[in-house]
C-alpha cells in the first residue's frame, strides 16, 4: 500500500513520536522496575537503554509485531503487561491516526470532486451563454428580416394606392382628351368649308346660305368654348396631383391640413361612383408643421375607405369630411353612413394585415399606414363604428404654441 | 496490485454498499468464523447509532509454504450517501470487493445507486473496473420483503460477477462470499504474483490459508 496513504501499514515510530515516547518510556520504566527499551520492528531503539540480556515482548496491533518492549528487571508477567499497556496505547493512536490521515483524503477527494463540478457547472454556463447569444442574434436578425419584409409591403402598398389613383386619372383625362379631340377634328371640317366659300364668292350670299355658314360659325364657337373648358379640366387635374403628392416639396413645411382635405376630396371627387357625395365642412385652422404628401395620402385613404364602406352597403350615401381647431389642437373628422364594423373588426382595424377584403384587394396595410402617418405627426387616431350605421374617423393633432 | 514487502504479500479486499446493508456486520462474523494462522483484532470506527464514521478494518494472514506472508486486509466503506469522498479514499488501492446489497424490495434503489457510485469511484481511482475481482452479496435474503433469490440471478444472468446470498446477522453465506471473492483475487493475481510456480500455493491452497480450516 502507498506510503502515505491512510492504510499503509503504520511503523511504531510514526505513531509514537519522540515527543510522546519521552512521555511515555520514562512512566513504563517506573511500572517495570527502572529498566524498559522500546524496539522498532526492525530492533532500532527507539527509547530506554537495551541491557544485553534483556527479555524482549512484541507489540502487535495488526498481525506481525511493530515493535518490542524490552527490559531485563521485570517479570515476565510485567513485561507482558506493560507491553499490553503500549498497544492499548499504540492502537489508540492509530485509530486516530488512521482517522486523520483518512479523513484529510477524504477532504482533498470532496474537494477535487468540487472543483470538477464547478469546472463542469462553469464549462454549461459558458456553453449557455453561447447559445443566449446565438439566440440573441438570431431573434434581431429575423425582426430585421420581418421589419424589412413589412416595410416592404407598406411600400408595395403605397405604390398600389398611387396605381388606383393613375387609373382613375387617366381615366378623368382620357374623357376631355375624347371630346376635345372630337371637337378639334369637326371644326376641322368646319375650316374646309369656309376653303369651299373662297371658290364660291361670285355667287356672294347665295353661296353662304349653300354651304350653311351660319350654323358653322355658331357651332365651331361652341365646340372651341367647349374645348377650353375641357382643356381647364385637365390642367385642374393635373394641379390637384401635383398638389397631392407634393412632388416639389419633401419636407416639412407650415401647411394648412383644410389645403390638403380639399386636395384629397378634389382628387376623390373624380372618380367617386354614382350615389356617393362628399361634403366638406371645414372651419379655420391654424397653420401645422407637417409632411403635407403624407397628410394627403393619409386623407385621401381615409376618404377612399368611407367610400368603400359605402358602396359596400349597397346604397347611396354622404362621406362627411370636417375640421375644427380648439385649444387641444385640430381634430378631423371623416364620417360616412356605409356598412360599419362590429366591435371586433374594430378592435383590429388597426393591425397590420388585417383586412376584411377578399385577396388581391388590399394588404390589410391602409390604416396601418394612416395611424404610423398620424403617429409620426405626434397625433391620435381613434375609430367608432356602428355595423350597418356607419364609421367616424377622428384623428387629433396637439397644436405646437 | 497487491502490495510485496520483503517476504509478505498485503491484499486489500473492500466490502462496498448502501447504508445499513450489513457491510461491517460481515466483517464481524468473518473475525468469529474464520481462524487463520493470523488473525488481527476488528478495527471499528463507528459513531453511537451503529452507522460506520470512516471504515472498519480486519486484518487475516497466513504464510505460504514458500515463507512468504500473505495478508489480508478487510475494510467496509461508510454507507450513508453524504461519506463519498471516505468511501473513494477507501476504495482507492483495492485488490477486491464484495459488494454488499440489501435484498428487501425497497432498498432496490438504492442497491442501484450505491453500485453505480462504486463503479464510478473506481474510474475515479484509477482501478480497472472491468478487472476488478468482485462480487455481488445479496445480504439479508431472510427478510419476508427479501426480493427471491431466482427473480435476482434473473435480473444479474447478463452480468459477469458471482453471486453470493448471505443472512450475515447469523453468519450464513460470509465465508462463501469471502471464499467466491478470495478464488476471484487468486485467478486475477496467481501468475503475475508466481503465486502456484514459486510459492507453492495452489487456489484451493490460498483459500483454505486463508479461512483457516481444511
Amino acid at each position: 500500500m502507498s506510503d502515505t496513504g491512510f492504510d499503509h501499514e503504520w511503523h511504531l515510530s510514526e505513531l509514537l513520536d519522540t515527543h510522546s515516547l519521552s512521555r511515555v518510556g520514562p512512566a513504563l520504566g517506573e511500572l517495570l522496575g527502572g529498566d524498559v527499551a522500546v524496539l522498532d520492528h526492525d530492533e532500532t531503539l527507539l527509547c530506554g537503554l537495551l541491557a544485553p540480556d534483556a527479555r524482549r515482548e512484541p507489540v502487535i496491533l495488526e498481525l506481525e509485531p511493530i515493535g518490542f518492549v524490552a527490559s531485563r528487571t521485570a517479570s515476565p508477567a510485567t513485561l507482558s503487561a506493560g507491553a499490553r499497556m503500549l498497544t492499548a496505547v499504540l492502537r489508540a493512536e492509530l485509530r486516530f491516526k488512521m482517522a486523520s490521515t483518512l479523513h484529510l483524503e477524504a477532504v482533498a477527494e470532496d474537494f477535487e470532486s468540487l472543483k470538477r463540478e464547478h469546472a463542469r457547472l462553469l464549462e454549461s454556463e459558458a456553453r449557455y451563454r453561447r447559445l443566449s447569444e446565438e439566440l440573441e442574434a438570431r431573434v434581431q436578425a429575423q425582426v430585421a428580416e420581418l421589419e424589412e419584409r413589412q416595410q416592404m409591403l407598406y411600400e408595395a402598398e403605397k405604390l398600389a394606392s398611387v396605381g388606383q389613383l393613375a387609373a382613375g386619372m387617366a381615366h378623368e383625362i382620357n374623357n376631355p382628351l375624347g371630346f376635345v379631340r372630337s371637337n378639334l377634328s369637326t371644326f376641322k371640317t368646319y375650316l374646309g368649308k369656309f376653303a369651299e366659300l373662297k371658290g364660291r364668292l361670285a355667287e356672294g350670299e347665295v353661296a353662304w346660305q349653300a354651304l350653311d355658314l351660319d350654323f358653322l360659325l355658331e357651332d365651331g364657337d361652341d365646340l372651341l368654348t367647349e374645348s377650353a373648358s375641357g382643356i381647364d379640366r385637365i390642367a385642374r387635374i393635373v394641379s390637384d396631383l401635383k398638389s397631392f403628392s407634393n412632388i416639389d416639396r419633401p419636407t416639412d413645411e407650415y401647411a394648412d391640413l383644410n389645403n390638403c382635405l380639399r386636395h384629397a376630396a378634389s382628387v376623390m371627387e373624380t372618380q367617386l361612383p354614382p350615389g356617393i357625395s362628399l361634403t366638406l365642412d371645414l372651419l379655420p385652422l391654424p397653420s401645422m408643421v407637417c409632411l403635407p404628401g403624407h397628410l394627403n395620402q393619409l386623407f385621401f385613404n381615409l376618404i377612399r375607405n368611407a367610400v368603400q364602406a359605402i358602396q359596400d352597403a349597397n346604397r347611396p350615401g354622404v362621406v362627411r369630411i370636417s375640421s375644427f381647431a380648439d385649444d387641444d389642437g385640430i381634430t378631423i373628422r371623416v364620417h360616412d353612413d356605409g356598412k360599419g364594423m362590429s366591435a371586433e373588426q374594430c378592435a383590429r382595424a388597426f393591425q397590420p394585415f388585417y383586412t376584411t377584403r377578399t385577396v388581391g384587394m388590399g394588404a390589410g396595410l391602409g390604416l396601418t399606414t394612416a395611424r404610423n402617418i398620424v403617429l409620426a405627426h405626434s397625433g391620435r387616431i381613434d375609430i367608432e363604428s356602428t355595423p350597418n350605421v356607419g364609421t367616424t374617423v377622428t384623428i387629433c393633432f396637439p397644436t405646437t404654441t | 496490485m497487491p502490495e510485496r514487502d520483503n517476504n509478505s504479500l498485503t491484499f486489500k479486499l473492500v466490502y462496498y454498499g448502501p447504508a445499513q446493508s450489513g457491510k461491517t456486520t460481515n466483517l464481524l462474523r468473518l473475525h468469529d468464523l474464520l481462524a487463520p494462522e493470523l488473525k488481527g483484532e476488528l478495527m471499528t470506527m463507528e459513531t453511537k447509532d451503529d452507522r460506520t464514521l470512516f471504515f472498519d478494518l480486519l486484518p487475516l494472514g497466513f504464510r505460504a509454504p514458500s515463507g512468504l506472508l500473505l495478508k489480508f486486509r478487510l475494510f467496509t466503506v461508510p454507507g450513508q450517501v453524504a461519506h463519498d469522498g471516505t468511501r473513494k479514499a477507501v476504495l482507492s488501492r483495492a485488490d477486491g470487493i464484495v459488494f454488499v446489497a440489501d435484498s428487501d424490495r425497497a432498498q432496490e434503489t438504492n442497491n442501484g445507486e450505491s453500485f453505480q457510485s462504486m463503479a464510478e469511484n473506481c474510474h475515479r481511482v484509477g482501478l480497472d473496473f472491468e478487472q476488478l475481482p468482485l462480487v455481488v452479496e445479496f445480504n439479508k435474503c431472510d427478510l419476508p420483503t427479501a426480493v427471491p433469490e431466482s427473480e435476482i440471478r434473473e435480473r444479474w444472468s447478463s452480468a459477469p460477477w458471482p453471486l453470493v446470498f448471505t443472512v450475515a446477522i447469523n453468519g450464513t453465506g460470509v465465508e462463501a462470499a469471502f471464499e467466491t471473492l478470495l478464488r476471484a483475487v487468486y485467478r486475477r493475481h496467481a501468475d503475475s504474483l508466481e503465486l502456484a510456480t514459486v510459492h507453492d500455493l495452489s487456489e484451493d491452497a490460498f483459500v483454505v490459508g486463508a479461512l483457516g480450516r481444511k
